[in-house]
């Protein structure tokens, strides 16, 4: 048993040796769209690999986040083959399966099964399955939990000031109410004092992303979902009262933000985070994590925590990586999609500071030490809330018309977090818009 | 169009002898390349964008399908949001070309009376004109971002109030028109200074001598001599900012909410974003036919003035 | 003109011109500035004007996103576009000026197309370059999706109007004397367009190159739509700084930088003759 094992090790070895030998005079092409950044630039190191494992040719496209969709959508629908893989977000998944834009990969993948089981199942549920099949491999994950500014928690001053305010002890937020006490609490006029220090500049409560991005419903995701609702209902509709309730708590919120909330999005957070303006994030794209915790090297004594959001509950969601389905070189495409999501890139990609979507690789006790910190010190919560979501999906990447809605949502939000319109307003432009988009009550698959 | 002269223009042309080609067909030698293009580029797209108004569109959701009357231009015109882009690109035309020429003109009148480093200020003047609304939109973001943006700075140094430019939704699209003003203002002023330089000086000072009042010269010599180039950068100017796209595009898609969503904003949205192509195209169709029913009145002056000339022997 | 002007209206002239300057202007200052300054001095509040200038930025621009390369691209599709519209747009223009084609009619029509929206024809126009890049012709003539050529001439196509209407008037203003002159001293037709007219209205070709090339360079819509590596313009490559950390401030503004910095030579160059040629073209008495 032993020895035939060897021996057919010898003989792999042998064929790829061979196959080294004969050199790759004609590699197979193949491109992948995906978004720009530090992520991708960490990936062409590992697509130089895979094009010498595979003699293939990989060329990466870098796309501008809030231009993919489309971008990707004009491929697929003129039929280009210009992308083998491309790069989805998650409540794009339906859409580009159900318009048959991507190919299934449940049969590629049918002996290969422990790379989909080691998908964080929270994840898995969310990004990689849909009707019963599997689309791809999630290769990164922005899911959400949130920044605070530790710190800020644990000054004495600020706690004694607090519960004499408020009636309950200075702590990470578990609930909605107590994530608005702290946001009021610890907004704050230049001059007045922090930690028994004068400020030198404004301190905000709270970093929120209302700005005309895409964003704002992955913060109200957050009590949206953490009230036990969702944006759709099991009837395809939007649950307007839920909506105008968490809107309304958003609303309340954005006194205790910056002005520039309703103008940015993530990454005006973060910058105002550095720059010591805000105390913590709403839900937030715990990927951020190794841009957060900058601030402790610009702002004098703080601090930074990765915590699940309160009640649980946040945005959960990764980049797809799926084959379309005008590639010339599916198969190539396809390993290259389990090349890049599976372990051992995975792996790779942690070590340089990535967002894994990996359990074997987030459990991994090497990021849990002092000095990953700085650049995997998120893993941990995240792992919490991938365990405290475990057994819950969005309808909203169940309908095939959810990235259209996705995409939509943020106009009522922004609206009325601007003050031009109100919560119920708002809640019922939204029910109106999805209505339109799906042309009724959206379909939800099971 | 019914209003240009009818005439034809092959009988003012008059035959010249000796050429193996009649000037009627050299003229129309001379239009060929341009036409094929035009024709081509401009008919083609234009007529499928008619053809898909008339039918079912959803592009994300397979391909073009049934004919469906006027379904979708029912859709189109029963769209508040459709009509409140249609208002949005209005105001915004209407002030930031008016503003544009005002400046414009005014800059042009300084500089025009100023003896000193007149090359440099030009230079300098041309510089927004050389950038791109994609890529400058951002810096001013940059410095209208009320955490980080230089004008407020400088406001909150002065004491002034710090309005939130881009996020307050009564201002955001003047904030828009400011960052349009100073792109293209610019364009205005160099032609318009190119024009006073080029004024003939014999009927000003045959004007001085009888002793006009400057304003008088100013009303009755500058303005009708430089009405022409004036009405010809005001008609470019107010196409583009009809189409205006890409500095939406940067500096607030369309927000807060849709206070600066435009039409052709609005029609990115439904074409590129839901992929409604029927709706998108419908939209598109409708604008064209507002367009071209505004510029027969518009340009029938200038269509005129040209044949005029044209047609002088 | 009466010269009688105090030295109080002289200074608040100049003192206006310098306060106009200064709005014009301190956008693209602040970018220039923004390109020196290391990460840590730009996203900060107040904003910073002291600082350690650096080159990193440049380097990051130039070397990690190899920015020269949407460079030369923008350049040779912006140059070859403006050759094209300026050879055809000169002929269609001196056409309408002086036989009148059309009485108006097709000079309105190929205005009005400047009207139509780019965004509602932007998908028709994908599938024709998508199609026409498969036939031979297509192939020889780099007409795909992703390749110069289709970019090229759709830049034609959407700046022949401009450049047709602005050359109208500047072929009007050649006084017709000179061309008859010219023929019966025995040039032909093609002759007379090279060796007379051509040359006289060469400031006001000048003008019409000089704005076909600055809005060819900045174009973004098409630009985005048509190509996705190959023949990305620096609009579209400027995208590949909007990444999942943020927006790469520094490098942005080094690349915007570097890629204003040709336009404004090329202009600088041409000022002189365009000032001329805006003229010339521009006022008739």
């Amino acid at each position: 048993m032993k020895k035939s094992l060897a021996s057919a090790s010898v003989l792999a070895l042998l064929s790829s040796g061979g196959a080294f030998a004969q050199e790759c005079t004609d590699p197979v092409q193949i491109t992948w769209s995906t978004i720009a950044g530090f992520y991708t630039d960490a990936m062409a190191g590992f697509v130089k690999s895979f094009e010498d494992e595979n003699c293939a040719k990989v060329t990466v496209v870098n796309i501008d986040n809030s231009q993919l969709y489309n971008k990707q959508v004009i491929e697929m629908v003129g039929q280009t083959g210009a992308y083998d893989v491309v790069t989805l977000e998650t409540a794009e998944k339906a859409e580009f399966a159900e318009n048959g834009f991507i190919l299934p990969m449940t049969e590629f993948f049918k002996d290969q099964k422990a790379i989909i089981e080691d998908v964080s199942p929270t994840l898995r549920a969310m990004t990689v399955e849909y009707k019963g099949d599997v689309w791809g491999l999630p290769y990164y994950t922005y899911s959400s939990g949130m920044f605070v500014r530790q710190d800020l928690l644990d000054d004495s001053t600020e706690q004694a000031a607090f519960v004499a305010k408020y009636g309950y002890d200075l702590a990470a937020p578990t609930t909605w109410e107590q994530h608005r006490d702290i946001a009021e609490f610890f907004t704050r006029k230049q001059g007045d004092m922090l930690k028994g220090q004068p400020l030198d500049k404004d301190l905000f409560g709270v970093g929120l992303m209302a700005g005309p991005f895409p964003e704002i419903q992955d913060e109200l995701s957050a009590p949206l979902w953490g009230m036990g609702s969702d944006w759709l209902n099991a009837e395809g509709q939007v649950p307007v009262d839920d909506v105008e309730k968490v809107l309304n708590g958003y609303l309340e919120l954005m006194k205790f933000a910056p002005p520039a909330a309703l103008t940015v999005t993530y990454d005006g957070v973060m910058n105002q985070m550095k720059d010591c303006q805000i105390a913590m994030t709403h839900g937030f794209f715990l990927d951020q994590w190794p841009n957060a915790v900058k601030t402790e090297e610009n702002c004098p004594g703080a601090k930074m925590a990765a915590i699940e959001a309160p009640m649980k509950k946040a945005y959960v969601g990764g980049f797809l990586l799926a084959v379309s389905s005008s590639s010339a070189n599916p198969d190539m495409a396809m390993k290259f999609v389990a090349h890049i999501g599976g372990p051992v890139i995975q792996q790779q990609f942690a070590e340089m500071g990535g967002a894994s979507t990996l359990t074997s690789v987030l459990t991994n006790p090497m990021f849990a030490t002092p000095e990953k910190r700085t650049t995997n010190g998120q893993y941990a919560t995240l792992n919490q809330v991938f365990s405290s979501m475990a057994g819950f999906s969005s309808n909203l990447f169940k309908t095939p018309f959810g990235a259209k809605i996705y995409n939509t949502m943020q106009i009522p939000l922004q609206s009325a977090a601007s003050g031009q319109i109100t919560a119920r307003q708002a809640a019922e432009q939204l029910a109106a818009d999805v209505e339109k988009i799906c042309g009724g009550p959206c379909p939800i698959a099971n | 169009m019914s209003s240009t002269p009818a005439s034809s223009g092959l009988a003012a042309t008059s035959k010249t002898k000796g050429a193996g080609l009649s000037d009627r067909w050299f003229s129309v030698l001379l239009i060929t390349p341009a036409m094929l293009i035009t024709l081509i580029f401009a008919i083609l797209p234009l007529a499928q964008a008619l053809d898909v108004s008339f039918r079912m569109g959803d592009l994300s959701r397979g391909k073009i399908g049934d004919y469906v009357g006027l379904e979708n231009y029912r859709v189109v015109f029963a769209d508040s949001t459709f009509w409140q882009a249609g208002w949005v690109t209005l105001k915004f035309t209407v002030v930031a070309v008016g503003l544009q020429m005002l400046l414009g003109v005014g800059i042009a009148f300084l500089l025009h009376g100023a003896t000193f480093a007149k090359g440099l200020t030009r230079s300098l003047l041309i510089l927004p004109l050389a950038t791109s609304a994609a890529v400058t939109g951002l810096f001013w973001r940059y410095l209208y971002d009320t955490q980080f943006g230089v004008m407020n700075w400088i406001l909150g140094s002065l004491g002034l109030p710090e309005p939130n430019w881009l996020g307050d939704y009564t201002i955001a699209l003047w904030s828009v028109v400011l960052f349009d003003i100073w792109q293209w203002t610019p364009f205005v002023a160099l032609i318009a200074l190119a024009g006073l330089q080029a004024l003939p000086k014999e009927p000003f000072e045959a004007a001085e001598l009888d002793g006009a009042s400057r304003w008088r010269i100013l009303t009755t010599l500058t303005f009708p001599l430089l009405k022409p180039v004036l009405f010809l950068v005001l008609v470019l100017r107010t196409i583009d900012c009809v189409r205006l796209y890409d500095a939406v595009a940067v500096l607030t898609r369309g927000g807060p909410g849709t206070a600066t969503e435009t039409m052709t904003f609005y029609l990115y949205r439904t074409g590129l974003k839901l992929f409604r192509m029927d709706y998108a195209s419908t939209m598109a169709v409708f604008f064209l036919y507002v367009m071209l029913v505004a510029a027969v009145f518009a340009l029938t002056p200038l269509l005129k003035q040209f044949t005029d000339r044209a047609k002088e022997a | 003109m009466q010269r009688k002007t105090s030295v109080f209206v002289e200074t608040l002239r100049y003192g206006t011109i310098f306060l106009v300057l200064g709005f014009f202007v301190f956008p693209i200052f602040w970018m220039v500035l923004t390109s020196f300054k290391p990460e840590g001095a730009i996203m900060v509040s107040p904003p910073r004007f002291l600082f350690t200038p650096t080159l990193e930025n440049y380097a990051h621009a130039l070397h990690d996103k190899n920015f020269l390369f949407y460079i030369k691209n923008t350049l040779i599709i912006s140059v070859v576009s403006t050759a094209i519209v300026v050879v055809f747009g000169s002929l269609a223009a001196y056409s309408f000026a002086r036989y009148n084609v059309g009485d108006g009619h097709i000079l309105f029509f190929i205005l009005s197309t400047k009207m139509m929206p780019a965004i509602a024809v932007i998908l028709p126009y994908f599938l024709i370059f998508r199609d026409v890049g498969k036939t031979a012709i297509g192939k020889s003539l780099h007409l795909g999706l992703d390749q110069h050529g289709a970019l090229i001439v759709t830049y034609v196509m959407f700046n022949l109007p401009f450049a047709i209407w602005l050359l109208v008037s500047f072929f009007q203003d050649i006084p017709r004397s000179l061309e008859h002159s010219a023929r019966l001293d025995g040039l032909s037709r093609i002759q007379v367009l090279r060796k007379v007219t051509f040359p006289l209205a060469a400031p006001g070709i000048a003008v019409t190159a000089v704005f076909t090339l600055i809005f060819c360079w900045n174009e973004f819509l098409f630009a985005y739509i048509l190509t996705r590596k190959m023949a990305s313009t620096v609009t579209v490559g400027v995208e590949s700084f909007f990444t999942l950390q943020g927006i790469l401030w520094g490098p942005v503004a080094a690349a915007a930088t570097i890629s204003v910095a040709p336009m404004l030579i090329f202009v600088l160059i041409m000022q002189r003759y365009m000032v001329r040629g805006l003229t010339f073209g521009a006022v008739r008495g």
